[in-house]
């Protein structure tokens, strides 16, 4: 290793290096070593709580069921490479992708060009057609997870193509069957649950190994130009609701009332019933009492009750006269005159020039 | 060993040393080998093996394979995963003469490595041959089928998931063999009416647009007064009611009452008489009656005859 001869100026010069690496060379096993060593521990692996470790040995995928080609998240032990190769997927995370295939581009969308009013061109802008030949734009949000980790990273499609395709062809087919005023109202739930379920069979069938977790619609409407006229329906639709709502509260109000009426006619006549029977049965008592004084003294009390009456018609009267008992059987020469314009017959004049 | 620094420099680790390097170098040689003659397929691809240019055969099983060293055998890398491709719009006519535009989707995946690089070679050529097929197929397919087969409000006429699997099967068998493609599946993306067509269905949805509100207002109308004159009528039944309950109530204390007095009258008819005329008298004479009696009335006849004696 060491060359012979009188040492030469780079010679001396150099000499501390190539001491180093004299050193260095005699210990060649222990770098050896080490670096055997750190070979090995290459194949430990990290897996992070969100994700899920799959191992290719020689390439081919290790376990036979997905629980066993699964492992879950800690320190991984793996061979090194070229033997294991392992592959994390984060199967706990959800990602969002936008589905704006079935919806206006609103880059080149002018709401004022006077063409768009009329009709839309179907390649510029999306839009799905209703089952009863409506237009209509969707636009969605769609959420979907790794479900089969393996699947997913060996053999199926770039997810987001594929979740967006998949999601745009559930929607144009759900909305294809539905009516236009079922998807617009009631009918969203449904809609949404058709096509996700359609989505998520379109996925599986494709072999993505996604899940299609949640399908938002951020916009389900007519096309822009025809909004005045599906507001006039729907206030419309309200108007007819308020309507009946009125009518039905004219129905609650006049119906108590009524009842109330009737309720208090025949309580009212209940109260009159009751108080004449009263009275009556007073006035029947007075009677007997009275019955009883008179049988003990006729004359006596015949002639108090006639002449208490008399009094009592005196006092009460406004004016009383006093005309002679007829001479004979009949008056002669004899007249009452009423005075013209008197609200009643006020004044009694009596001539009797025949009397006297 | 003039530079020796330390204490292991012995014959003992000279032989470990040799050892050492007899086993890195035959490790050397052994990975020069293996990168040379191995070939690790790993889960969703494929390696085709060419000799001298030739395909020889395509490694499609993922795990070990081997080949001879190059120049002889070369090696080439396929993704096997599976891709989708979505064609342009094309306008076509449906069976009921309708124009319609429509895309569709395919999930395709290399089937055969072999024909796939003979016919197509690259990937990216392999959209083109799919577009022109899967265009041809779908003129055909939904020529065959009315528009209603995919947009309609009656299930009866839904054939969507028939058209598909038409698709499907009129594409995919051609696809393997022409082009060593294969076809998963096949999806109708959009339907659409070319824009003449939008037009007149703007109109349509305007005029039922319109009909609707007239329906609405005029139902709202005819059920509000549905409403209020049943419950007018309602309220003149119950009113009715009521009157009869108040009539029937009065009718019996009226007779009940006059059964009081009359069992009360029987017993004196005379006292009752007399009575009922006093209290006449009493009941017609007010502020405003004048009276005219004569003066032989009882009791002012007493006056009349004291005067005259």
């Amino acid at each position: 290793m060491r060359r012979q001869g009188p040492p030469s100026e780079i010679a001396r010069l150099a000499a501390p290096v190539a001491r180093v690496l004299d050193w260095a060379w005699q210990r060649m096993h222990w770098w050896v070593a080490l670096m055997v060593v750190l070979y090995m521990f290459s194949g430990l692996t990290v897996v992070r709580s969100d994700e899920v470790a799959v191992v290719l040995r020689w390439g081919r995928l290790v376990g036979e069921t997905p629980a066993l080609q699964e492992h879950g998240p800690g320190l991984f032990f793996a061979f090194p490479k070229p033997i294991d190769q392992v592959v994390r997927v984060q199967v706990r995370h959800v990602w969002e992708v936008p589905v704006t295939t079935l919806t206006i581009n609103a880059a080149t969308y002018d709401p004022n060009d006077p063409a768009n009013a009329k009709s839309i061109n179907p390649t510029a802008h999306g839009y799905a057609l209703t089952g009863d030949d409506n237009i209509v734009h969707v636009s969605m949000v769609a959420r979907y997870r790794i479900r089969e980790p393996a699947q997913w990273a060996f053999y199926g499609p770039k997810s987001e193509d594929v979740l967006r395709a998949e999601v745009t062809a559930a929607m144009m087919r759900s909305l294809g069957e539905m009516g236009v005023d079922r998807v617009l109202a009631e009918g969203r739930k449904d809609l949404i649950a058709i096509a996700t379920k359609r989505a998520q069979a379109g996925l599986d069938d494709a072999h993505s190994g996604l899940e299609l977790s949640s399908l938002e619609l951020t916009r389900l409407s007519p096309p822009l130009s025809l909004a005045t006229e599906f507001d006039a329906v729907q206030s419309a639709y309200i108007g007819a609701e308020t309507k009946k709502k009125d009518a039905q509260g004219y129905a609650e109000s006049v119906i108590p009332q009524a009842q109330g009426e009737a309720d208090a006619a025949v309580q009212a006549a209940h109260g009159e019933a009751s108080s004449g029977l009263a009275t009556a049965k007073g006035e029947a008592d007075a009677f007997h009492a009275l019955d009883k004084e008179y049988r003990a003294n006729p004359g006596v009390v015949r002639e108090r009750l006639y002449r208490d009456a008399v009094e009592k018609a005196l006092g009460g009267s406004r004016q009383v006269r006093w005309v002679p008992p007829p001479t004979g059987r009949s008056y002669n020469g004899f007249r009452i005159t009423v005075r013209q314009g008197a609200a009643t017959p006020s004044a009694v004049a009596a001539t009797d020039d025949e009397a006297q | 060993m003039g530079y020796s620094l330390d204490s292991l420099d012995s014959i003992d680790s000279l032989r470990v040393q040799k050892w050492l390097r007899g086993i890195v170098g035959s490790l050397a040689l052994l990975a020069i080998v293996f990168s040379a003659t191995g070939v690790v397929v790993r889960e969703g691809e494929a390696v085709l093996i060419t000799r001298f240019g030739r395909p020889l055969r395509a490694a499609t099983q993922p795990g070990l394979h081997w080949k001879l060293p190059f120049p002889i055998d070369r090696a080439t890398l396929l993704d096997m995963r599976r891709r989708v491709y979505e064609t342009g719009h094309t306008e076509m006519l449906t069976r009921d003469k309708k124009n319609m535009i429509a895309r569709t989707f395919v999930v395709w995946r290399i089937g055969d490595p072999i024909v796939f690089i003979q016919s197509i070679g690259a990937e990216s050529a392999a959209e083109g041959k799919l577009d022109g097929l899967l265009t041809n197929a779908a003129i055909g397919t939904l020529g065959s089928h009315d528009l209603s087969a995919m947009v309609s409000t009656n299930p009866a006429d839904l054939q969507v998931d028939q058209i598909e699997s038409e698709l499907l099967s009129s594409t995919a068998p051609l696809a393997m063999r022409s082009y060593g493609v294969a076809i998963d599946q096949i999806r109708l993306e959009r339907i659409a009416l070319p824009e003449e067509n939008t037009a007149a269905v703007f109109d349509q949805m305007r005029a039922e647009r319109r009909q609707f509100a007239a329906k609405f207002d005029a139902e709202g109308e005819r059920e509000a007064s549905r409403v209020r004159s049943e419950a007018d009528l309602e309220a003149a039944k119950i009113r009715a009611q009521g009157s009869e309950e108040q009539a029937r109530i009065r009718g019996e204390s009226a007779a009940q009452i006059a059964k009081t007095y009359a069992d009360a009258h029987r017993i004196d008819p005379e006292l009752y008489r007399f009575t009922r005329s006093l209290d006449s008298i009493d009941k017609l004479v007010n502020s405003n009656t004048s009276l005219i009696l004569r003066t032989d009335t009882e009791p002012f006849s007493l006056l009349e005859s004291k005067g005259k004696r």
